[in-house]
């Protein structure tokens, strides 16, 4: 006689499924609010508690300045279908020059830190971003959309970046969804930046399929698990958590890039931010790059690793 | 390359000597960052494998995700679950009993993982080898075949047909060995033909 075996079945949930939406676009307000809020819950009980609180501080400028704008001017229907005809991203970060706009969000930002309590270097920081003349201030918003900043800049950059997400989630609020278009893997359909981290959605009518999260424009966009984010291998995917942890954020690894971007396992824990938490996870990269595998995420507030 | 903070301090530094320039480091948060290290250092990564399929058991052929965490070294890998591929256009994610219970499917003691043979009159199966099985199979199709085509009817049109034995397949094959399988069988005249869905 063969053991006798006790099925275990394993309840799965059917009905709630649906095709999900490639592209969710941000809502700036409550974006930069939600984000706020995470980055405080996170700080109570973190080791980096004064840098999240500080970048706490930031998104709460970055909501009430978003909450304050006018509502920026929508890319002309010739414009976003010349891009659905060549497969770009409609609001190109690489192709976009800073104008009043941008220049009149970044002199607000930089007006509002003056009234929070920011550390000494941050201070510094927008001193030496305020002294700089609109060309000049024009010129390294353009360069923070292009390149990664060399060490002396880190801070500048950090506060540019700070200030076009506001101007980036403002206009990608005002694009048409349903006209939206994967443009290449490891790019954000609206603005082209690389994904910050990648979500296991949690809403309805998404439930466990994947969204890519950008960190510029917070747009979120559908792309297949079990493939890297960044080059579009599915060989050798891997998923690297901190052992005894809760299990909600885990490094997805890539043999054939050997570079890893996080995925935030929203169903287990709807709270999960993917730019909070990507700081508040900090941890994972430094045993990441201890077995080896580069960070493929870029996080403005979290370079140099 | 634009990558220049990440890649250059870290080569230069490595992970041990501490860290490089980093945008904490940049707002005067270095004291933290570093005990934020040392409080990381004790712990240790936990690895799991995912992997795509499709279910083995019916025609639909729905989508699955198979989980499975790192092994000790030189140890064999060991699945631990199985669910729904939510990508997957046929199922988003959602399996019917048989393919929520594939877990126990696979790791099931009972498992079929070799051919065996019970010997006409015996009660007990023994395990064969493929060679020997295959061989057999081959040996009791031709024996039979020689014995049983029908190479014409009664008006004498050629029709080649033989019916004493008949050939179950799966219906979760691939195109190509359902397209080796239709050749085989019905090459050989066999019209007792057919696509099983639980096989």
């Amino acid at each position: 006689m063969s053991p006798e075996i006790t099925p275990q079945i394993e309840p799965v949930p059917i009905g709630e499924f649906a095709e999900p939406d490639f592209v969710r676009l941000p809502e700036p307000v409550a974006l930069f609010r939600a984000r706020a809020d995470r980055l405080r819950a996170l700080s109570a009980t973190h080791t980096l508690a004064p840098y999240l609180v500080f970048l706490a501080e930031l998104a709460a400028i970055q909501e009430r300045i978003a909450a304050s704008l006018p509502s920026p001017k929508p890319l002309s229907p010739e414009e976003l279908e010349a891009a659905v005809a060549d497969t770009r991203a409609p609001l190109d970060r690489l192709l976009f020059v800073p104008d009043e706009f941008a220049l009149a969000v970044s002199d607000k930002l930089l007006a509002a830190l003056a009234d929070v309590a920011i550390p000494e270097a941050a201070v510094q920081a927008v001193g030496r971003l305020k002294a700089a003349d609109a060309a000049t201030r024009q010129a390294a918003l353009q360069h923070t959309l292009r390149t990664l900043p060399v060490a002396e800049v880190l801070a500048e950059h950090a506060l540019l970046s700070a200030a076009l997400q506001v101007v980036f989630a403002a206009a990608a609020a005002t694009l048409p969804p349903q006209r939206l278009q994967p443009v290449a893997d490891g790019v954000c359909p609206v603005c082209g930046s690389p994904p910050l981290a990648s979500l296991l959605a949690g809403w309805q009518g998404a439930r466990g399929t994947r969204y890519c999260a950008c960190g510029l424009c917070g747009t979120f966009w559908n792309y297949v698990r079990i493939k890297c984010t960044l080059c579009g291998s599915t060989k050798g995917i891997a998923y690297h958590g901190i052992e005894g942890d809760a299990g909600t954020i885990k490094a997805e690894s890539c043999e054939s890039c050997r570079r890893y971007v996080k995925i935030l396992y929203q169903q287990k824990d709807p709270a999960l931010e993917p730019m909070a938490d990507d700081i508040g996870s900090l941890g994972l990269d430094l045993l990441m790059r201890e077995a080896g595998f580069a960070r493929g995420a870029v996080n403005p507030f979290l370079l140099g690793y | 390359m634009p990558h220049d903070v990440s890649r250059r301090d870290f080569l230069r530094g490595g992970a041990a000597a501490g860290l490089g320039a980093t945008s904490l480091g940049a707002f005067g948060f270095a004291a933290i960052e570093a005990a934020h290290a040392a409080t990381i250092r004790p712990f240790k990564l936990a690895r799991m494998v995912e992997t795509r399929n499709t279910c083995p058991y019916c025609a639909v052929a729905c989508g699955i995700i198979m989980y499975a965490p790192q092994a000790a070294p030189g140890a064999k890998r060991t699945l631990m679950h199985i669910e729904g591929d939510p990508d997957h256009p046929t199922n988003r994610g959602t399996l019917c009993p048989k393919g929520a219970a594939l877990l126990d499917f696979v790791r099931a003691p009972t498992r079929l993982t070799v051919p065996r043979y019970r010997a006409p009159g015996a009660k007990e199966f023994k395990e064969v080898a493929w060679d020997w099985a295959l061989d057999r199979v081959a040996r009791l199709f031709k024996d039979d075949r020689d014995k049983n085509l029908v190479t014409t009817n009664a008006s004498g049109v050629t029709v080649n047909r033989w019916i004493t034995t008949g050939f179950l397949a799966a219906s979760a094959s691939t195109n190509e060995s359902a397209w080796a399988t239709y050749k085989v069988v019905r090459g050989a005249g066999a019209l007792v033909f057919d696509n099983q869905a639980r096989v």
